[in-house]
């Protein structure tokens, strides 16, 4: 059993009048790959945008309760947005790679955190980190295209890549592979295998099979209450709940 | 008259409106039989059928009218005597024709003359008695056709389609003939002038002075004269007076609109742009001439009392003043195109930027901007056309003498300005001072002309990105 890296204690989460989670109490485990299920809109991207503090963008988004990570509270209006966005990288639901080179897309990260002070660290940085989204032998003889001339599949591998490149501990990916086709998907898939050995990653997906091949612990969500959470294996195969065993065989959403 | 007759063309086939529908409602349910159209479609095609030709008529018979009697009155009058030696003689004449049969003339009136306003008299009688009765009878004869072809249960629905969609093509066609029209007119005028003065003298000469050239005729200048008209049309002093300007307008309308575009965009919370977005766009609707008094008043003035109490000598028209004032103007086209162009890039690049941990002020001036550039610029392009092309700021606050200056502080003028100068108060057409405005229109034309074109094109090419 690993540590646990983040903890999230009685999390609420209102837009506006709206409540869109209600006391959610979920730990992950580092380094490792937890999958978040659900039928659309019961909260569990909410609940990751929470993580990296992505709401704050939402005028209208209030959050209340704890969650910490390494036992810091992210949840503290104090606290550096900007370092924790750096330790809390994202991937979002379409690709969305800036109109920029792909050598750009890869070394904007670290240059606004003033990491590679030199060129020849910013090239380092840039090809390890597409290196470790599976993507250099595709690009790297045209790092000055822009990132948008990519396909599907290789604008969300860039988009990881943009993720790793300022080397931080946790990957939130928000339904990562809603866009692309199944071999794209199995690239991704085999990818966050490859990086749960350096990152704490946690997956939100629609898709039952995806959440079996790739995570390790799984929860699922409903209406914005987190209905029961464990081990992938427990919960596809034996979960406690009556309505997780209703989603998983497809008997609702 | 036309009034009259308008107005009852409109009552009569509003009336048939709703004569035709209801009429052939009660067809159907007295023949049971199906409709090829909604009973409605039978009221339009009456109205279109009622109304269209005699409003077609009328307004042919208005435009040649005048002319058919004028002809007809000049001849009557020339077969009783009177004497005129070319057109204008005989314009003259019909003039006082006219103005005897009002009452409004007050000279000696001759035998002629008043015989001849007699006879006006009668003609315009005439014509309009058998105006209205032809206009009555073409009403009926085409309510009757259309009544026929009611009856017979046509497809009324697409007759209506089809006249709709004759209708609709005669207006854009009316757009577009005026167009061609207006760059005919320029073009023909400027014809006239270039074969004067040579293309090269105007466009590369340093030297404006018009005046020079204000009663000559243009069709017999020797070559003499020509050395000494040849440096009165330089075109340069005016291109660069009108760059200067708006160049100075442009250091003033970028920062400020671009920026407060960008607040309004990304800072200002919903409630702020509900109530400061409206009074940024009041600018851009305030005329151009109340600028100018602002300009001429107050800028100006205040200009050159500060500049001599530092010793400066400021002319009270400066070009600092008119493109300060035409930046103002300008500021809301700069801010709300950018506003809307900063808006329409896609949130999610800007979550992919918080996202690896940028601020704000990083995400827009490293994503945002560079994403909406070709927008921006587009945005720009139009303001600068704006200010090229705008004529009643200059003209009340940047002086008429055509210094060859990049003193702003000295007055200094533009394109239009001169145009306004030269076109002001009556003028000898065939001088070349006058038809020089034309070609100082044709040029200010193609220069917007090609503004714009730069500017759509940026604007779409950053359209396709993303749409």
């Amino acid at each position: 059993m690993n540590n646990i890296k983040i903890k999230s204690k009685n999390l609420n989460v209102y837009y506006g009048e709206k409540q869109a989670l209600y006391d959610v109490n979920l730990d992950l485990n580092e380094k490792e790959v937890t999958a978040l299920i659900g039928p659309s809109g019961c909260g569990k991207s909410t609940f990751i945008r929470c993580i990296n503090r992505m709401n704050d963008v939402i005028d209208i988004c209030k959050v209340t309760g704890n969650i910490e990570m390494d036992g810091i509270e992210i949840n503290d209006k104090d606290l550096d947005v900007v370092s924790l966005r750096e330790r809390v990288g994202m991937v979002f639901q379409k690709p969305n790679p800036f109109p920029k080179s792909i050598y750009d897309n890869v070394s904007y990260g670290p240059k606004i955190h003033g990491k590679g002070e030199s060129k020849n660290e910013l090239d380092e940085i840039v090809e390890h980190s597409l290196k470790k989204a599976a993507l250099w032998e595709e690009v790297k003889d045209r790092l000055e295209e822009p990132g948008t001339s990519l396909s599907g599949g290789q604008q969300q591998r860039l988009c990881i890549a943009r993720a790793i490149s300022v080397n931080p501990e946790v990957i939130l990916m928000d339904e990562p592979c809603s866009a692309l086709d199944p071999i794209a998907t199995a690239k991704i898939e085999e990818l966050i295998d490859e990086l749960k050995k350096t990152y704490t990653i946690v997956i939100v997906t629609h898709s039952m099979a995806q959440a079996v091949r790739v995570s390790q612990k799984t929860g699922f969500f409903h209406l914005g209450k987190l209905i029961e959470v464990g081990k992938t294996e427990k919960i596809f195969k034996n979960p406690d709940n009556k309505m997780t065993q209703d989603y998983i065989t497809g008997r609702f959403g | 008259m036309n009034f009259v007759l308008i107005f009852l063309i409109t009552i009569f086939s509003l009336s048939l409106f709703f004569y035709g529908r209801s009429k052939t409602k009660s067809i159907s349910i007295e023949k049971n039989i199906k409709l090829k159209a909604l009973p409605k479609f039978y009221g339009y095609y009456l109205v279109l059928w009622c109304s269209i030709p005699a409003l077609v008529f009328l307004l042919v018979w208005s435009l040649f009218e005048p002319i058919i009697i004028k002809t007809i009155i000049i001849e009557t009058a020339a077969n009783q005597g009177a004497i005129f030696d070319d057109k204008n003689e005989a314009n003259l004449i019909y003039e006082k024709i006219k103005a005897i049969h009002l009452g409004t003339y007050f000279g000696d009136i001759d035998l002629i003359l008043k015989e001849s306003a007699l006879s006006y008299a009668k003609f315009i009688n005439l014509f309009t008695n058998s105006k209205v009765v032809l206009i009555f009878g073409i009403i009926i004869s085409s309510v009757i056709y259309a009544l026929n072809k009611i009856k017979n249960n046509n497809k009324a629905r697409d007759d209506v389609e089809r006249i709709l969609k004759g209708l609709l093509f005669v207006s854009s066609l009316i757009a577009i003939l005026t167009t061609l029209g207006i760059i005919f007119s320029l073009l023909f005028e400027s014809i006239k002038f270039f074969s004067v003065i040579n293309v090269f003298d105007y466009l590369f000469g340093t030297n404006w002075s018009p005046q020079r050239a204000f009663v000559r005729d243009a069709s017999s200048i020797t070559a003499e004269e020509y050395e000494d008209l040849k440096d009165a049309f330089g075109f340069i002093p005016l291109i660069a007076g009108t760059s200067f300007i708006a160049f100075i307008a442009m250091l003033v309308a970028v920062p400020v609109g671009l920026f407060s575009g960008i607040y309004m965009a990304e800072y200002a919370s919903s409630k702020v742009r509900k109530f400061s977005k409206p009074i940024i766009e009041i600018l851009a609707g305030i005329p151009t001439v109340v600028y100018g008094f602002f300009a001429a008043l107050t800028v100006g003035p205040f200009f050159r009392q500060f500049g001599e109490s530092l010793g400066l000598t400021v002319s009270s028209e400066s070009a600092l003043a008119a493109g300060l004032i035409m930046g103002i103007m300008i500021i809301p086209y700069v801010s709300s195109l950018s506003d809307d162009v900063i808006n329409s890039v896609p949130q999610s690049l800007r979550d992919g930027s918080y996202a690896v941990g940028a601020t704000k002020s990083e995400t827009i001036k490293q994503v945002v901007i560079p994403a909406a550039l070709p927008g921006i610029i587009g945005s720009v392009l139009l303001a600068v056309s704006r200010a090229i092309g705008e004529t009643m700021i200059v003209v009340m606050a940047a002086g008429l003498a055509a210094n060859l200056t990049i003193n702003p502080l000295e007055s200094t003028t533009t394109i239009t300005t001169q145009i306004v100068m030269i076109l002001v108060g009556d003028q000898e057409f065939d001088s070349p001072k006058t038809q020089s405005a034309f070609a100082l229109g044709l040029t200010l034309f193609i220069a917007t002309l090609i503004l714009n074109y730069i500017a759509q094109r940026a604007v779409k090419k950053y359209r396709e990105k993303y749409d």
